[in-house]
């Protein structure tokens, strides 16, 4: 009994919710859930599961993965529940799976469940029900605070999971491979092989997973894509990247394409992440069965439009807005990697009100994990520094050598326009979180409003 | 003046929270005493001279990564203590407990006699600090995974957030140029005040003069920082 009302208040709560919307502010994503699981904190354990549960987790990447699997499986006929607008945390899981439960028989109405997961998430949510399918796309360094290190990270996912689960491993990352060592149950790998971008020495010496988890010597890598991830070797031990089962070859970024197991699919973005979760979601659909051209298919005619940056102007220059995460220096750098590979004069705009949205603490110990060091581009006009921790960052860059006379620390918010007016040139690129996304798209409607 | 030596030591294990920021911080404060220095990145299949350095430096790392950096760190504890009164170590993070006698009952360097230990829920947050040797404070954050029972010679106390055990006020360890602390920041980019502390104190044991800088971004920041989020 005790579940169908959970299932009953979830769904009115959620009505309510988007009843109500413009006066909760609350799109009913996360609050029906937390009512839900008050009733019955167990709910998720006592329902009726798809034959087909996937998850899809890792420090970056896995909203992108998600999307590209929901659309494959789409267009090949299975029923998908997914999280669409990514929230991945437990009440935000229950809100949605509830929704789509029946209140008579407590099956969900679907063919797969799929689910893009907070790696510290996992195992709330999947508690007595296990994955069929656990993709892991990379552990890297993130929200050091919430996460700890990227060894806790590693082990809250291998908690998470049993040997019932299929999982689908980025092998190309050491840490994430580490499951090899130890996890029975089946598991598919994947890869990308040296590309035109490789890099044979790593961009600094802040290299997580530099050494062997099964004997503690030092990796040695053929060639990096990023951070540590590559094409690795134990010099001691058996440990290694190895041959995967999926691996990318031929990449080229420009022409937008690249083969996988010979077969050749296009990318529906011009970054190397895109290589990546395109993989990704290659191998996961590969593995439960759908045919390798059926999966060129959706990716290569039916093409899912990518999450493309709104782009904006300002007189006749050019915005384009790089989410970038605080915490989280891979982030920063595929903004700063992206910036680096355009080819005309640019302006930046940097800088943070505060560092999380999640707690209030103010770690700046990231700021030295990002290869700042890459903006030493004579194609970059000036940078704009924003925020309550401008100075932080001001810091960091003169440490970084970049060129004091480029940098611009600017006090008042609403003098960055005319500033970029008057002291630079080029396309602007803003590299800052959500929060100050918004404060700067605010201003730059302003500037349209009265321009018009 | 000589050229200062630093030794990084296992740069590739201890790197957790943007730790290598410290040896920044450290290269520039001697350059802006004019003072040439060499950094040399050493680790676990390095030859460590210890009677080679001026200044040694380790960062923080994970349980695992501070498990392999004891393992080979033992081997050198006679040429550490040798060298320990002579020298200036400076460890942030777990570092410094290897020092310690013990992490986890297992046996590390034994130079001080302090124990430390891994805990179940990690230690997060803001901290704020003085010491008897500065006048301002020292500013910081912390995120660690273990505590420890120095309660003498510490190298802070605290006035907001944690000591080496949980409920002391007592933070890090400080006798004669050992500085090891739990502070993450990084500490000596944060606080350039105990960075040109600690320079000073080597440049005048050369009998080479000081000159006192503080117009630098460093030290913009660390007020900029006090004035947004220290309220006393």
């Amino acid at each position: 009994m005790k579940e169908r009302l959970a299932i009953l208040v979830n769904r009115l709560i959620y009505f309510i919710c988007r009843l109500l919307r413009p006066i909760l502010k609350k799109d009913g994503s996360v609050t029906p859930g937390y009512y839900a699981a008050k009733i019955d904190n167990h709910i998720l354990d006592k329902l009726e599961y798809p034959q087909l549960i996937i998850g899809i987790t890792g420090s970056s990447g896995k909203g992108s993965t998600t999307s590209l699997v929901a659309h494959i499986l789409e267009n090949n006929d299975y029923k998908v529940l997914w999280n669409k607008n990514g929230s991945n945390l437990f009440n935000a899981a229950v809100t949605l799976i509830l929704n789509h439960t029946s209140i008579l028989t407590k099956k969900i109405k679907a063919d797969v469940l799929l689910l893009e997961l907070d790696e510290s998430f996992i195992k709330q949510i999947f508690n007595k029900v296990k994955l069929t399918h656990l993709v892991i796309t990379n552990v890297t360094r993130d929200q050091p605070a919430r996460n700890g290190h990227v060894d806790i990270i590693f082990k809250k996912i291998a908690d998470a999971i049993d040997n019932d689960t299929h999982i689908i491993i980025n092998a190309d990352d050491p840490i994430v491979a580490r499951f090899k060592l130890f996890h029975k149950g089946n598991i598919t790998t994947y890869g990308m092989g040296k590309t035109a971008y490789s890099l044979t020495e790593p961009l600094s010496n802040t290299i997580d997973a530099a050494y062997c988890p099964a004997c503690h010597a030092k990796l040695v890598y053929s060639y990096y894509h990023y951070g540590h991830i590559g094409n690795y070797k134990c010099p001691k031990c058996s440990f290694k990247r190895g041959k995967v089962d999926y691996e990318a070859k031929d990449l080229d970024l420009d022409k937008q394409f690249m083969t996988i197991n010979k077969a050749i699919v296009h990318l529906n973005k011009n970054v190397f992440f895109a290589a990546y979760y395109t993989l990704a979601a290659f191998a996961i659909a590969h593995v439960i069965g759908i045919s390798t051209e059926d999966i060129q298919r959706e990716l290569n005619e039916h093409v899912l439009e990518a999450k493309r940056m709104k782009k904006y102007k300002l007189d006749d220059r050019d915005v384009e807005m790089l989410e970038s995460k605080n915490e989280n220096a891979l982030s920063y750098l595929q903004s700063i990697n992206y910036i680096r590979h355009q080819p005309n004069k640019k302006t930046i705009v940097m800088g943070f009100e505060n560092v999380s949205r999640r707690y209030r603490y103010n770690d700046l110990s990231w700021l030295y994990d990002v290869d700042f060091e890459l903006l030493d581009d004579p194609n970059i006009s000036k940078i704009f520094l924003i925020g309550r921790f401008k100075y932080d960052v001001y810091t960091r860059l003169m440490y970084a050598n970049i060129n004091k006379d480029k940098i611009i620390l600017v006090d008042d918010l609403h003098d960055l326009i005319s500033l970029i007016r008057q002291k630079s040139k080029g396309t602007i690129y803003t590299m800052v979180c959500f929060d100050m996304t918004a404060i700067l798209k605010k201003l730059l409607n302003e500037v349209q409003n009265e321009d018009n | 003046m000589k050229t200062i030596k630093i030794a990084h030591l296992y740069y590739d294990l201890m790197n957790l929270y943007g730790e290598s920021g410290n040896i920044l911080a450290l290269k520039q404060a001697l350059a802006n005493q004019k003072v040439k220095c060499d950094v040399d990145l050493l680790t676990v299949d390095s030859k460590i001279n210890w009677n080679k350095y001026d200044i040694f430096y380790m960062g923080m790392g994970t349980e695992d990564n501070q498990e392999c950096v004891r393992e080979s760190i033992i081997k050198y504890r006679e040429e550490i203590a040798k060298n320990i009164k002579k020298k200036t170590f400076i460890m942030t993070g777990n570092a410094y407990e290897l020092f310690g006698s013990t992490i986890n009952g297992k046996e590390a360097l034994g130079i001080f006699p302090f124990k430390s230990k891994t805990i179940r829920n990690r230690i997060v947050g803001e901290q704020f600090a003085k010491t008897y040797f500065l006048k301002d404070i020292v500013i910081g954050f912390q995120n660690r995974g273990s505590i420890n029972n120095n309660e003498k010679n510490h190298l802070f106390e605290i006035i907001q957030g944690n000591g080496n055990n949980q409920g002391s006020i007592n933070e890090g360890i400080h006798i004669n140029n050992f500085y090891g602390s739990y502070l993450l920041g990084p500490l000596l980019i944060r606080n350039p005040h105990l960075t040109d502390y600690i320079i000073k104190n080597i440049l005048d044991s050369y009998n080479y003069p000081y000159k006192e800088i503080k117009n630098t971004p460093d030290y913009q920041s660390y007020h900029e920082y006090l004035k947004n989020f220290y309220h006393e």
